[in-house]
């Protein structure tokens, strides 16, 4: 217990230094966001009048008048209290922006973890038993190879060729937009269809992770328990499973926890290149726009699941390893 | 001399997939940084119509605004790899001062250290650079190298952290802090050697991610468009619809330079995995071991079944 409330603390000190870098960057950046603001409604002939100005500033949440600290608790505050600003690019709270596009990406992410880790995981407790064989030498030479192409590169080529050469897949959207969403088969198959080829990208781009489970594998296999369970006939099966991967996958856990952001990353220029309307491609909307409050909304919105990751990595570990459970006891 | 060049050829041939890499590497780095002597175009030059199509005089075609791919990519890989190696080297700079200090002075100083290594860590790196790089408002490619390399050092500092610490417990350590050696000399002469391998490893892959990460601003927009990078091609080559209009040359020259640059880098990086975990390396020996004995076996068996039929004959 106090393991998890340590780490607890740990991460409630991440958010908020995670929330200060947000607070002060716009505040030290050469460019800001008011006077570029004002630069271009000026270039586009609007006029400029002091209550424009104390306008933007109350949407950006600055003010020259007020003293720098009580900027900033007021700025914490209204995090707290999930008023994260009005993005300028959809003129909506940043918050609801976001929130449309959550649940596409967190579709894409969640098939693609489940997708992804079973695959790897089991890819790579196989090909660490069969170590030194042929399929081995391929298996892992391939991995290497598919994983190191940047997920730009990865993402147009497919796309290219699948969805814009042959039309064998959608361009765009997360489903058709002609049907009404609704829980009938022909809608949740469109859903699928259209998520197909995003995810596929990001599963070959994954598949690195074969890599890793295979070599704590093989250093598991190392071990004198492993030969300890063939001496007592424990069936191969028996050994690979519950003696070598279940030490082999401990540090795949935190391995995950620790490549979450990356995988959000990844979705992100996956939902760009594909037209997946996920926070990812909302996020770039913004971005094109300079629409400063959407993008630190991203940025924080993607540090709080980076955090929640580790967390469920941390609780995982501790039922997964019980040694821990009892050095915390 | 010869002796010297014997020893390389047998590593390579005993590491093909080392060999592959370090030709694809080198192959790419001969021919950006003497792109002059392999082509006769400069890469913003209008030279051509729009659009053509690879022929013998444009070998992977114009672009939109009619300048030449060819010499584009080999001009525009100068500098990915000058970004990619900036970073790399920011990148070991701080993940080697920052692992080291915590994981050999330990103490207060480890705690200070690792906490800041854990909360940059969390805070997603594409993330904050899209921030920086979008306050800062199109940036030149070495404004990008600082950029990542300010935000990805943490990994790397973890990794030395680690191994610094396994280090500092070994006995050659404490006997040379008993004969009385410098600070400095303990880090740089007794600690740092025992861990080029995982240094010069961490190096490669952050030469990768940087000029992954590099390529992939560019191509959302937010590097410098009139430079020319891989990332820049690719940004251009999606504003102008290349894909839409069929102008494959566009898009798939600068994706083939970038990922045959991060494969050959993943394999040189690969083979000094294998080079250094001897677990890795051992399962090869192994493997030869085994077929050298089925070799064995099957002559055995060959022979005790001629014996057999001598036998029979007899």
């Amino acid at each position: 217990m106090r393991y998890l409330l340590q780490r607890l603390g740990f991460y409630i000190l991440a958010f908020l230094v995670a929330v200060t870098i947000n607070f002060f960057l716009p505040r030290m950046m050469p460019g800001d966001p008011i006077q570029s603001f004002l630069a271009r409604l000026a270039q586009n002939g609007g006029q400029i009048t002091p209550e424009t100005v104390t306008a933007l500033e109350s949407l950006y949440g600055y003010s020259s008048s007020t003293p720098l600290w009580q900027q900033f608790f007021s700025y914490l505050y209204s995090i707290l209290n999930g008023e994260w600003g009005i993005s300028t690019r959809f003129f909506q709270p940043v918050v609801d922006v976001l929130g449309r596009g959550m649940l596409w990406t967190l579709l894409l992410v969640g098939s693609f973890l489940v997708l992804s880790y079973t695959l790897t995981t089991l890819g790579g407790i196989w090909v660490a038993w069969k170590r030194g064989s042929r399929i081995d030498s391929f298996v892992t030479v391939g991995s290497v190879v598919v994983s190191s192409i940047p997920a730009v590169v990865m993402a147009l080529l497919l796309y290219f060729i699948f969805a814009s050469d042959l039309g064998w897949f959608p361009t765009g959207y997360a489903y058709d937009p002609a049907l009404d969403p609704a829980f009938t088969w022909e809608f949740i198959s469109s859903v699928l269809y259209h998520l197909a080829l995003p995810l596929m990208a990001m599963v070959l781009l994954a598949m690195g992770n074969i890599m890793g489970m295979r070599s704590n594998m093989i250093n598991q296999l190392g071990e004198d328990f492993i030969v300890m369970g063939w001496a007592k006939g424990v069936p191969d099966r028996n050994v690979m499973l519950n003696y070598g991967a279940r030490n082999a996958i401990l540090p795949v856990v935190t391995a995950f926890a620790m490549s979450v952001g990356g995988i959000f990353a990844g979705s992100l220029i996956i939902e760009i290149i594909f037209n997946y309307p996920g926070i990812g491609q909302i996020m770039f909307q913004g971005m094109v726009a300079r629409d400063y409050p959407l993008i630190q909304g991203y940025l924080l919105l993607m540090t709080l699941m980076v955090l929640s990751a580790n967390m469920i990595a941390d609780v995982l570990l501790l039922a997964l390893d019980p040694r821990l459970r009892t050095a915390v006891l | 001399m010869k002796k010297l060049w014997y020893q390389f050829k047998e590593f390579f041939l005993n590491n093909p997939k080392a060999a592959i890499g370090m030709v694809l590497v080198l192959g790419i780095c001969i021919l950006c940084f003497f792109a002059p002597l392999f082509t006769d175009y400069l890469p913003n030059a209008r030279i051509a119509r729009p659009h053509e199509v690879p022929s013998a005089d444009h070998i992977l075609g114009t672009t939109r605004m009619g300048r030449d791919v060819w010499s584009q990519v080999i001009y525009g890989g100068r500098i990915s790899i000058l970004v990619g190696l900036v970073a790399g080297i920011f990148v070991m700079f701080m993940a080697m001062v920052v692992g080291i200090s915590a994981g050999y002075f330990g103490g207060i100083v480890d705690n200070v250290l690792s906490f800041f290594t854990n909360v940059v860590m969390v805070i997603p790196s594409l993330p904050l650079m899209l921030v920086l790089a979008s306050y800062l408002d199109q940036v030149s490619p070495l404004v990008i190298a600082v950029i990542i390399g300010a935000t990805s050092w943490p990994f790397g500092a973890r990794v030395i952290r680690a191994q610094t610490l396994s280090i500092r417990n070994r006995d050659f350590i404490h006997a040379a802090e008993v004969m009385g050696e410098s600070r400095r000399r303990m880090v740089f002469f007794e600690v740092m050697p025992n861990m080029l391998a995982i240094l010069g490893s961490s190096f490669i892959s952050t030469v990768i991610y940087a000029i992954m990460t590099e390529a992939t601003l560019e191509f959302l927009g937010l590097g410098d468009p009139l430079s020319v990078t891989w990332g820049v091609m690719l940004y251009n080559a999606q504003q102008t619809s290349a894909i839409r209009i069929g102008a494959w040359w566009e898009i798939l020259a600068p994706s083939m330079a970038l990922a045959s640059l991060a494969i050959g880098l993943a394999l040189v990086n690969f083979s000094i995995d294998e080079i250094s975990n001897p677990k890795l390396r051992a399962q090869k020996i192994m493997a030869k071991f085994r077929r050298e004995q089925a070799k064995e076996d099957k002559a055995r068996q060959a022979a005790i079944s001629t014996n057999k039929a001598l036998e029979g004959v007899a």
